[in-house]
């Protein structure tokens, strides 16, 4: 069996789907094979944990790829393993019908029985999460802001929700609501990295967007983006997601600082004070003389050193030329 | 590393049980000669099946040891970076790493990537246009 379905990458490209999907018709056939009645297929049943995971991902890259024929026999398969009842299957079939959906009505139907399953059974978490994927599918976010509000007042440990929440109101512009489930999902998993890195993105992104705001607020977001980008780097070493961040907060932070002054903006009780300008601009320049290296040496593909996204080292060395011609000039 | 481990385990092994059986015969010899002698006496192995004993277990803990697989980095902050760049290797590398890691029931990548990714909550009809998109661009021709 393939080992990359058991676990594929975690953003998949489409040319990594279509690798994926083509890979159904022998993964199919191998499954089809004589299968006795119910004492006796325990003994000759050679399932694995793998094999069902294989087959979830499978249908989930043909169902992107558009191979309903595929995607359909994966979910017989898993319906008749299952059965109709498993809920992590339900939320299978129903993503199947979401995506075989051609028209509105048909989409309304899907929800529709969403809708009779959880009447039935309210804890059913899977269709619950389909049923907000859904609402945000069809544009009505304020539908699957509520849905999704009400799922984490039954269950408020599900960092997943608490992160898709946070997505849900940073695409509708709710800087400060979407930090605040960031910080959520942090309480329940302190040592996630990219959380703090997403949090520093989230806080740059606000402070960027809100240009009128007094200086004084804007220095206090910043350096928040910046306390969150510093324990990002904290906890996973040369993360080039970090010390981007890391680089053009500093470098937006310098701006914002009085420079000078000591202590010119006030705080309000209870917040810490904005770094110092020095620490910033030691901050800044650790940030470069890093990316530097990463990009040096991540693209020259050293060794201990492969394994960077190649997109994010061209962004990281056009930052890098961005800010060398500034100095030349 | 392998070839190297399984052969020392091997040797050791072989040398072993030859100075177990040794031990054995040796058992067996003085007991018939000593009740033909009738003397009590418990007489000591010799001293080459005493060094094939140690010298086998030393070369069967070293063949051990170099076999055993690579260990964990300790620090929180070395093992993220190793595990982040796993979701940035080449398509054979992570199949291997799968292979290699899943196999021993473990995991590959950064474990907190389903936080961004929230398969939960995936828009499969957005992926689908995406794709269809991509398709449109030509990207199957690659």
């Amino acid at each position: 069996m393939s080992a990359d379905l058991i676990q594929p990458f975690p953003s998949i490209s489409p040319s990594t789907a279509v690798h994926l999907s083509q890979q159904a018709p022998q993964i199919l056939q191998s499954s089809s094979s004589l299968s006795l009645p119910y004492p006796l297929s325990l003994l000759t049943s050679t399932e694995t944990q793998e094999t069902w995971m294989t087959y979830e991902n499978l249908l989930i890259s043909c169902l992107r790829t558009g191979d309903n024929e595929a995607a359909r026999r994966c979910l017989d398969e898993l319906l008749s393993r299952f059965g109709e009842k498993n809920e992590r299957v339900m939320a299978l079939q129903g993503m199947y019908e979401e995506a075989v959906a051609e028209n509105d009505k048909e989409l309304g139907a899907v929800m529709q029985s969403y809708e009779a399953v959880l009447k039935e059974d309210p804890t059913n978490m899977p269709i619950r999460k389909r049923r907000v994927a859904l609402l945000r599918s069809m544009g009505k976010t304020n539908d699957a802001t509520a849905a999704l509000v009400e799922l984490l007042d039954a269950s408020p440990t599900d960092s997943e929700a608490w992160a898709e929440l946070a997505d849900l109101y940073f695409t509708q512009g709710l800087y400060s609501q979407a930090i605040y489930s960031l910080e959520e999902v942090l309480l329940i998993i302190p040592n996630a990295w990219n959380i703090h890195a997403r949090l520093g993105e989230i806080a740059y992104i606000s402070a960027t967007s809100s240009e009128s705001s007094d200086r004084g607020n804007t220095a206090k977001v910043l350096s928040d983006a910046l306390r969150r980008f510093c324990r990002s780097i904290e906890l996973c070493d040369n993360y080039l997601r970090g010390y981007y961040g890391l680089k053009i907060t500093a470098k937006k932070l310098l701006d914002a600082l009085p420079r000078g002054g000591k202590g010119a903006i006030a705080t309000s009780d209870g917040d810490l004070p904005p770094p110092p300008v020095e620490t910033v601009e030691k901050l800044h320049e650790i940030a470069t003389s890093k990316l530097a290296e990463i990009v040096r040496r991540g693209s020259a593909g050293e060794k201990g050193w492969e394994g960077y996204d190649e997109a994010e080292l061209i962004a990281a060395r056009a930052l890098l030329d961005k800010d060398e011609e500034k100095v030349e000039r | 590393m392998g070839l190297l481990s399984n052969s020392l385990n091997l040797t050791g092994v072989i040398f072993l049980t030859h100075a177990v059986y040794s031990a054995y015969e040796h058992s067996l010899l003085t007991s018939s000669s000593s009740s033909s002698s009738s003397s009590g006496e418990i007489t000591s192995l010799p001293l080459d099946i005493t060094i094939e004993t140690l010298l086998s277990l030393l070369v069967l803990c070293t063949g051990i040891v170099i076999g055993a697989p690579s260990l964990r980095p300790i620090q929180w902050a070395v093992w993220a970076s190793s595990v982040e760049k796993e979701d940035h290797v080449s398509l054979e590398q992570r199949r291997a790493l799968v292979e290699e890691k899943v196999r021993a029931g473990g995991t590959v990548g950064n474990p907190f990537a389903v936080l961004d990714q929230r398969n939960g909550f995936l828009d499969i009809r957005a992926k689908r246009r995406e794709f269809a998109d991509w398709v449109r661009e030509g990207g199957a021709a690659k």
